[in-house]
């Protein structure tokens, strides 16, 4: 007990750039013979202001690690944090609240609500929380993904491409600590998939948003300043400013 | 995957139950309708059984008439020397006086002993000599012999203390007399009758009852070796007149039967409405429950019809399922039924209607009609939406869900607004008409064609109802308001199931309320003496002594007693009043358009303006008048007048009246008081003579007011409680849409909890999606309310002459229905917020 409380100190005081990460993180599904180790003793940081991308085949594990890191599941063991928070100890109610303050999300699908417009979408984590938006960086976001004249459009009014992108402005518009990204490309074809990845990429560039990103396209995975490999619940490999190309090859190298 | 088999499981459960509960309820009522009307007939059968047991041929009055108003057939007196000519007869063994009226006991503490109003046996009789014609069998003491003699049954002696040898006080229309209890019996064999049973010797129960020197009828036994009808042919040869009829005694008991069945018919019907209307609004829920099962199940059907299912199979496979489902509801409904017959008889006995004491009849019909009614009502309802998914193309619905166009279908408007309008007019000629069966398809023609209209309306309604919601609210708010206008038909069928129930109990109070002020209106326009005397409806009215007590005080200057009796004037059965010509201008006004009463004798009548032009009488007109007791007279009309309450349509003297009608009680006493005498001088005066006459109440104007008020109430009281049934399924229906609507947002409810949601704000989300619907059905049932409400009046505006509308009343309404749509909302607010959240973002 003594040495975690050590080492969480010693986290904090040394790594006050870190959006969230995970210590040990653990998750095992079932029990007995059919138990599934999803994650195991996953350690892993991401650094405020960076693009992550983790990467890894079907069951590796990236999605679980997301959704934990993301406060949407709970670990087995080990822990995982938001800033200096600690998600474990979390009640439903506060975990909900993290989510609305200090997460965004974009999913691969079925991003918004369809009986609200794309604006009230955007806003609605500040809705929720029952305040009222930056204006101005609203509109900022607004201009950046290029929705100004499809504000009023009810999701179904609008392309595929158009909802990824009124996803994107949600996940941006409440400023938070951090975003995580489910496939967010996983529905769209290549250009309008570009375009998604180009606008998260300016996020973190030029608004220093940090962004974490599941995916398995090694296309996407070069949108990222950083691609985190998984396999088998474990992290089995960490690349810097991943190329579609370095990428592939790593994919090659872990599969043989 | 596991987890949500579960889910789904327990989700199909609890929707089978929401479903099945609709039906069930409305069909425990229905069952217990017929339960207790059978019942109660049977029970009323046994007692016409005892009264005839052992008659082999009346001999009564051919004099009769059929009263609408108390659904009683009232029968002429006969003489009481035709009782010696009858047991002259050769092959009469013996015959006895029948003599049936309404006397009542009063207490040691100066109360009637029962209090009760409608009473399920003779309250009080002749005694019968002949032991095959008694239904009275003595248990101690003897038969009443003196003229104040009289055996009272064995419950009643015991409730007040009476044994053979003790003075009892008996309220009659002769008076209020002590009498000496000559024994005590048991009326028709059973111990702890329900009611009260006063036998007095023939002579004095003719005074008492009837008319001195007249019988009701006579009852007749038979030799040995004598037939019923030879016996009655032999009575008819030796009386010799038309004014007699003789009846076998067979007859005479059907004609007992027949006569309490229609008295009786009233009340079933009356149960029956509220019955079918539980029933109505349950076939809205299951029509709303299978029409969102069978959308939800589209795409699995679509797969059917891909693989090779037909058409037929896809509509089978549904009607089947709601087959099994209305079967097994019914017959939960039969069981529940059974017991709510119990429940029905006592709360009309909470209203003050007392019902006789039987075994619970359950008749093989009631099974049948149970069973049919409740299965195919519910195959009905689930027919429409199932013949609907059977037209699902096997392509189109592989897509995604369809759009739901009904808000904008010109068809749909076109048919509702048509629906509506038939029924409008329906119901304008049934009000013309005072036919209650085309005001019933009136009524239903406006709520069918309102539900058709529901989901163009719905939207707009609904985002007007909300408008306040999303400032109040916030996001929560907003999403309430979206989730209700998002799938306008399910909210308008919704909707409309409470629509149906609220609609009527705002007509009813619309109507409570303005008869209320009307009477109130009545009374301040008509009412010019300072007291009325008023009697318990049903308790058989003030003997004339009292009136003529209160009439020689000192205290009094002018008093007239007000009585009603039923004749035939015009072809029709009619109420007619009378009172003292001298006396009544002094108490009432009666706002003589033409004439004058005071010269009402033997042979004059006054007519209700109304009705005088309707007939094109004038004062001076002579008019026929058919007496039950004396046969057609010859009345002149000697005034005009306008005030309907308390004269009716015909008014005659008290002379004509005595004349004429057998049974001479007061139902209203009016009293001025001599110059001088203060208030309370004067109610001491006349509470002194009432102290012998517990049955009867003195008031003030306003005291009076307040009691035909309060009258109202208790009417309206007994409408609220037999159409709460309907509103408790309609808000069945509400929770069982909330909970198949957020089965199906399920993807939705993840969403908006992983962005954020808390578990409260999404539960507040249901419940005032919830109110909204809720508000939607009970704004739209108001409106619907408040216009049959108005159109009844104008139908009766002869006798309501305002329409008020009780604001705070229809506030209170709307309030409570806002209250039950948050209780509503509980279970499907509960499942949403449980939901995984995981899960639910990665269902399908």
């Amino acid at each position: 007990m003594t040495a975690t409380l050590d080492r969480t100190t010693a986290a904090h005081d040394l790594r006050l750039d870190v959006a969230a990460r995970a210590v040990g993180a653990t998750k095992i599904y079932g029990a007995g013979e059919a138990s599934v180790r999803a994650l195991d003793q996953v350690s892993v940081e991401f650094q405020t202001g960076r693009f992550t991308a983790i990467m890894g085949p079907s069951g590796s594990g990236k999605s679980t690690l997301m959704h934990t890191l993301a406060g949407l599941d709970s670990l087995t063991d080990g822990s995982v944090w938001i800033g200096d928070t600690e998600l474990g100890r979390l009640k439903d109610k506060q975990l909900t609240k993290l989510r609305r303050d200090r997460v965004g999300f974009i999913f691969q699908a079925f991003n918004l609500v369809p009986t609200l417009s794309a604006i009230e979408n955007i806003v609605l984590p500040m809705s929720l929380a029952g305040r009222a938006p930056d204006q101005t960086w609203v509109d900022n976001v607004v201009d950046t993904v290029g929705l100004r004249n499809r504000l009023q459009h009810r999701p179904s009014e609008l392309s595929g491409g158009q909802q990824q992108r009124v996803a994107v402005a949600r996940a941006l518009a409440s400023q938070p600590a951090i975003i995580f990204a489910d496939e967010p490309t996983g529905n769209l074809d290549s250009r309008t998939g570009a375009e998604i990845l180009s606008f998260m990429r300016q996020a973190v560039r030029e608004l220093g948003q940090t962004i974490v990103m599941v995916t398995h396209d090694p296309v996407a995975a070069s949108y990222a300043d950083r691609a985190v490999f998984l396999a088998d619940g474990r992290i089995v490999d960490d690349l810097d400013a991943p190329t579609a190309d370095s990428v592939l090859d790593r994919i090659r190298t872990l599969g043989a | 995957m596991w987890k949500l088999t579960i889910a789904s499981i327990r989700a199909k459960k609890a929707r089978f139950f929401l479903t099945a509960i609709a039906v069930t309820l409305g069909v425990a009522f229905m069952a217990g309708t017929l339960v207790l009307t059978d019942t109660i007939r049977s029970a009323y059968d046994d007692i016409a059984g005892n009264v005839y047991e052992g008659t082999d041929a009346v001999v009564r009055s051919s004099r009769s008439l059929d009263d609408d108003t108390t659904n009683t057939e009232v029968r002429g007196s006969i003489d009481a020397a035709v009782l010696d000519q009858v047991r002259a007869v050769d092959g009469v063994a013996a015959a006895d006086a029948q003599l049936l009226g309404i006397a009542m006991i009063v207490g040691d503490d100066g109360e009637l002993l029962e209090a009760s109003r409608n009473r399920a046996a003779p309250a009080a009789l002749a005694w019968q000599d002949a032991p095959a014609l008694n239904p009275m069998d003595l248990v101690s003491g003897n038969a009443p012999r003196a003229p104040d003699e009289i055996v009272i049954d064995v419950a009643s002696a015991e409730k007040g203390g009476f044994a053979p040898g003790d003075t009892v006080r008996v309220i009659s229309q002769s008076g209020s007399h002590e009498y000496v209890l000559a024994g005590t019996a048991t009326y028709g064999g059973v111990e702890d009758g329900a009611a009260q049973v006063i036998a007095f010797t023939p002579e004095t129960a003719a005074t008492a009852l009837g008319d001195p020197g007249k019988y009701s009828a006579i009852q007749v036994v038979a030799a040995d070796g004598i037939s019923e009808s030879e016996l009655v042919r032999r009575i008819d040869a030796a009386l010799g007149t038309d004014e007699l009829e003789v009846v076998t005694g067979t007859t005479a008991t059907t004609d007992a039967r027949e006569a309490a069945a229609k008295g009786l018919s009233f009340v079933g019907t009356f149960l029956m409405t509220f019955a079918l209307v539980a029933l109505l609004v349950g076939s809205f829920v299951i029509y709303n429950t299978f029409s969102i099962t069978v959308a939800q199940r589209t795409r699995a059907t679509a797969l059917l019809r891909a693989i090779g299912a037909q058409r037929k199979q896809v509509l089978r496979s549904i009607v089947a399922e709601s087959f099994v489902t209305g079967l097994v509801a019914s017959a939960l409904g039969l069981l529940l039924g059974i017991g709510a017959a119990r429940g029905l008889a006592l709360v009309l006995e909470g209203f003050g209607m007392d019902l006789p004491a039987h075994a619970s009849v359950i008749k093989p019909s009631t099974i049948v009609a149970s069973l049919l009614v409740g299965t195919v009502v519910t195959v009905f309802a689930a027919y429409l939406p199932a013949r609907k998914a059977s037209k699902v193309a096997p392509i189109a619905a592989m897509g995604g869900a369809v759009l739901d166009r009904s808000a904008t279908s010109v068809r749909r408007t076109v048919a509702g607004v048509l629906l509506t309008l038939l029924g409008v007019v329906a119901l304008a000629s049934g009000l013309s008409a005072a036919d209650a069966g085309m005001i019933g398809i009136g009524a239903l023609g406006v709520f069918l064609g309102i539900t058709v209209l529901g989901p163009v309306i719905a939207r707009p309604i609904a985002r007007v109802l909300g408008a306040p919601l999303p400032r109040l609210r916030g996001i929560t708010g907003s999403l309430a308001r979206e989730n209700a206008m998002r799938n306008p038909r399910r909210t308008a069928s919704t909707a409309s199931a409470l629509m149906i129930g609220v609609g009527l109990v705002v007509f009813i109070t619309v109507m409570a309320a303005s008869a209320k002020t009307s009477i109130a209106t009545s009374i301040d326009d008509a009412m010019e003496s300072d007291w009325i005397v008023e009697t318990a409806w049903g308790m058989g009215g003030l003997s004339p002594d009292a009136t003529t007590r209160i009439d020689e005080l000192p205290e009094t200057a002018s008093v007239t007693g007000i009585r009603y009796g039923t004749a035939t004037i015009a072809d029709g059965t009619t109420q007619v009043s009378a009172f003292d010509p001298s006396q009544i201008e002094a108490n009432v006004d009666l706002d003589l358009q033409a004439g004058a009463v005071a010269g009402l004798d033997a042979d004059g009548i006054a007519v209700r303006d109304t009705t005088a032009t309707d007939n094109g009488w004038t004062v001076g007109d002579e008019i026929v008048v058919a007496f039950p007791e004396t046969g057609e007279q010859r009345f002149t009309v000697e005034a005009i007048y306008a005030t309907g309450d308390p004269f009716g349509d015909y008014s005659i003297s008290n002379a004509a009246f005595a004349a004429n009608v057998a049974n001479v009680v007061d139902t209203y006493v009016m009293v001025t008081n001599a110059d001088g005498v203060s208030m309370t001088e004067a109610r001491t005066a006349i509470d002194a003579v009432l102290d012998e006459y517990p049955n009867a109440s003195l008031r003030t104007e306003e005291e009076f007011k307040g009691v035909m008020a309060n009258q109202i109430d208790e009417m309206l009281n007994l409408v609220y409680v037999l159409l709460f049934l309907a509103i408790v399924i309609a808000f069945f229906g509400i929770a069982n849409t909330l909970a198949l609507s957020v089965i199906e947002r399920t993807r939705e409810v993840g969403l908006l909890r992983a962005v954020g949601m808390q578990r409260g704000q999404l539960r507040a989300a249901v419940r005032w999606e919830s109110v909204l619907v809720a508000m939607l059905g009970a704004s739209l049932g108001t409106l619907i309310g408040l216009g049959f409400g108005w159109s009844l009046q104008q139908a009766f505006r002869k006798d309501i002459a305002e329409l008020t509308v009780p604001v705070s009343q229809l506030a209170m309404i709307l309030l409570v229905a806002a209250v039950a749509a948050v209780l509503a909302a509980l279970l499907p607010a509960r499942r949403a917020a449980r939901m995984d959240v995981l899960g639910a973002m990665q269902s399908e």
